[in-house]
């Protein structure tokens, strides 16, 4: 029981980090706290069955064409209506929140409230150390690992990578060095768009794909970045961990109806005990 | 416009809104004209705690489905008197407001608008995984009603809309009104004269949720029955909304906001399934062209003759 535990674990926790670390690399470079993320998540799997499910692609390419669709409109949503507003804080809030509020409601009116199905890409079921697991969890797992070391080494190691991080480290000292901060601004956005449409298309096959899913996923992403700090990747990695193995537990050990509690309480326990979380440099604003 | 005419229009207003069940026959509009007291309650109270002090609640539906819980408790459980519902639909609501508000009003930064979210969202999953208690998607239904006839609910519903509004609007001109909005304006410079800004912050919640809370109380007791969606984001965006056409940080200007979209929206009816997005497609046109609301800054306009200051 313990190693099904810990597998059960490791696939959320691997979930919740692609959410946490697109919406804390978001807010880390722009200081875009974006409330529409949860629905790039919900978007990733209603396109997924959209080209699948109507257009009868293949679900590899339809995965993959869904991904792409997401980080577009993500960038689109950059560029049209977070820019123009990016003075006020509170615009951007509200302006994302309307965002998410609307395409949630397309979603309801083309597709409806029922849930849809979404295939998985690998069907066949895997035992490890005697648990049988699904392979698409396995997958979910393999592809989060893979995504975000990529994402680690396309910060550190690309132009555009510096650009990020410099930008995230002093916008204005950046943009004095010729950085077009506009230009990063949308990409990183573009960038968490995908991620959390990504973690969104891998999902899909074993959680609800109905228009309000990613609501849930979101107030998870808010809690693992309070804990790790709002802004580092670093921090949002160990508190997906960190939340994903205590729902994980709490849901084995007393009661599967608890584990949604758990992330409202590690808001309420961070926010009193350590506000700027475990790698937060400060307080943010 | 001079002083007499302001009251002559407030007073018309009231004499137009205190006679309307004469005039409207039709049981349906007196319902809708409820709805809109009720929502005036809602919107009015949020932009005193957020319109004051900048700090932004997206989870007001914490308290408006708390204190309607509260009333469906006490009332089908413990066959409670429907009256005691309301101060006790606000109190519970001041104690959410204390346990969401004493950690994350003394940050700066985004950490009250994600508390109030993720809170609001649990409370409402919460509804349905305790569902042997709280009745789950079905919600608890046959209430008492506060009063009997229709006629009777209006009045009480205006009467209650009319007394939280002239306490709210009251206290937002008082001194400590301004003190709220120092914050608003520069929560540094607050803290600098010697404001203890957190304290402050966490009363104007708290006043917020009491009167929210027994405006859910009171729904509770008009619908007879409660369920998970009034806890649901729809709630707290669309009372957020209302205080943003009214223009933020008026009071009044939100009670406005929250009739008008009331009404307007009822014509929607029939295409029930767009009103959340008619919704939203009015905040973003606001957010975009008319940042400063609609009806405080037409009431300014007019007030003064001149340009909306």
């Amino acid at each position: 029981m313990v190693i099904e535990i810990v597998i059960y674990a490791a696939v959320s926790s691997a979930i919740y980090a692609m959410l946490a670390v697109g919406f804390t690399l978001i807010f880390g470079v722009a200081r875009v706290l974006n409330l529409s993320h949860g629905t790039f998540y919900a978007l990733g799997a209603y396109f997924t069955y959209t080209y699948n499910g109507l257009l009868k692609l293949p679900l590899f390419v339809a995965a993959l064409l869904a991904i792409a669709t997401v980080a577009a409109f993500g960038v689109a949503i950059e560029r049209v209506m977070v820019r123009p507003l990016r003075h006020s804080g509170l615009a951007v809030l509200m302006i994302t929140l309307a965002m998410s509020l609307l395409i949630e409601q397309v979603l309801f009116l083309t597709f409806g409230s029922e849930t849809q199905n979404v295939p998985s890409l690998v069907s066949d079921k895997v035992t490890v150390f005697d648990v049988d697991i699904s392979g698409q969890r396995l997958l979910a797992f393999g592809v989060s690992v893979v995504l975000i070391s990529g994402l680690w080494l396309f910060i550190q190691r690309t132009r555009l990578g510096n650009a990020i991080l410099a930008v995230s480290q002093d916008a204005e000292g950046a943009q004095y060095m010729g950085i077009n901060i506009n230009r990063v601004f949308a990409s990183v956005m573009g960038l968490s768009a995908a991620l959390a449409a990504a973690a969104g298309v891998l999902a899909a096959p074993f959680s609800k794909v109905e228009p309000g899913m990613g609501l849930l996923p979101m107030t998870k992403a808010f809690s693992i970045v309070i804990l790790g700090g709002l802004g580092s990747i670093r921090g949002s990695l160990l508190a997906a961990i960190v939340l994903g193995f205590s729902e994980t537990l709490v849901g084995y050990l007393i009661s599967s109806s608890l584990t949604e509690l758990v992330s409202l309480v590690v808001i309420l326990l961070v926010l009193i005990l350590r506000p700027a979380g475990l790698f937060g440099k400060h307080v943010a604003f | 416009m001079p002083r007499w005419t302001r009251w002559g229009l407030l007073a018309l207003g009231l004499i137009v809104l205190g006679t309307a069940p004469s005039w409207i026959d039709d049981s349906y509009w007196i319902g809708v004209l409820i709805l809109g007291y009720l929502y005036g309650v809602f919107a009015s109270s949020w932009d005193f705690m957020s319109g004051q002090t900048g700090r932004e609640n997206f989870g007001h539906a914490m308290f408006v489905g708390g204190g309607a819980y509260t009333a469906a408790f006490l009332n089908t459980k413990y066959g409670v008197s429907p009256w005691w519902s309301l101060p006790a639909g606000g109190g519970v609501a001041v104690v959410i407001g204390l346990v969401i508000g004493l950690p994350t009003l003394r940050l700066r930064g985004p950490y009250f608008a994600l508390a109030t979210l993720a809170g609001a969202t649990i409370l409402q999953r919460l509804t349905i995984i305790l569902w042997e208690q709280t009745g789950g998607e079905e919600g608890i239904s046959d209430l008492m009603p506060l009063v009997g006839s229709p006629v009777a609910f209006y009045y009480l519903a205006l009467g209650f809309m009319l007394v939280v509004a002239t306490i709210l609007v009251l206290l937002a001109r008082s001194p400590w009104g301004l003190l709220l909005r120092s914050i608003r304006g520069d929560e540094a410079a607050a803290q600098a004269a010697g404001v203890n800004t957190t304290l402050h912050k966490i009363g104007a919640l708290l006043v917020s949720a009491f009167f929210a809370g027994m405006g859910g109380a009171f729904y509770a007791h008009y619908q007879l029955q409660v369920g998970p969606t009034l806890f649901s984001i729809t709630v707290s965006i669309t009372v957020v909304i209302m205080s943003y056409v009214g223009g933020i940080g008026s009071v009044y200007g939100a009670l406005g906001g929250a009739f008008v979209l009331t009404l307007m929206t009822e014509q929607l009816r029939r295409v029930g399934e767009y009103r959340l997005l008619f919704y939203t497609l009015v905040l973003i046109a606001i957010l975009f062209f008319l940042p400063r609301g609609l009806i405080a800054p037409l009431w300014r306009r007019l007030r003064n003759g001149g340009p909306a200051s």
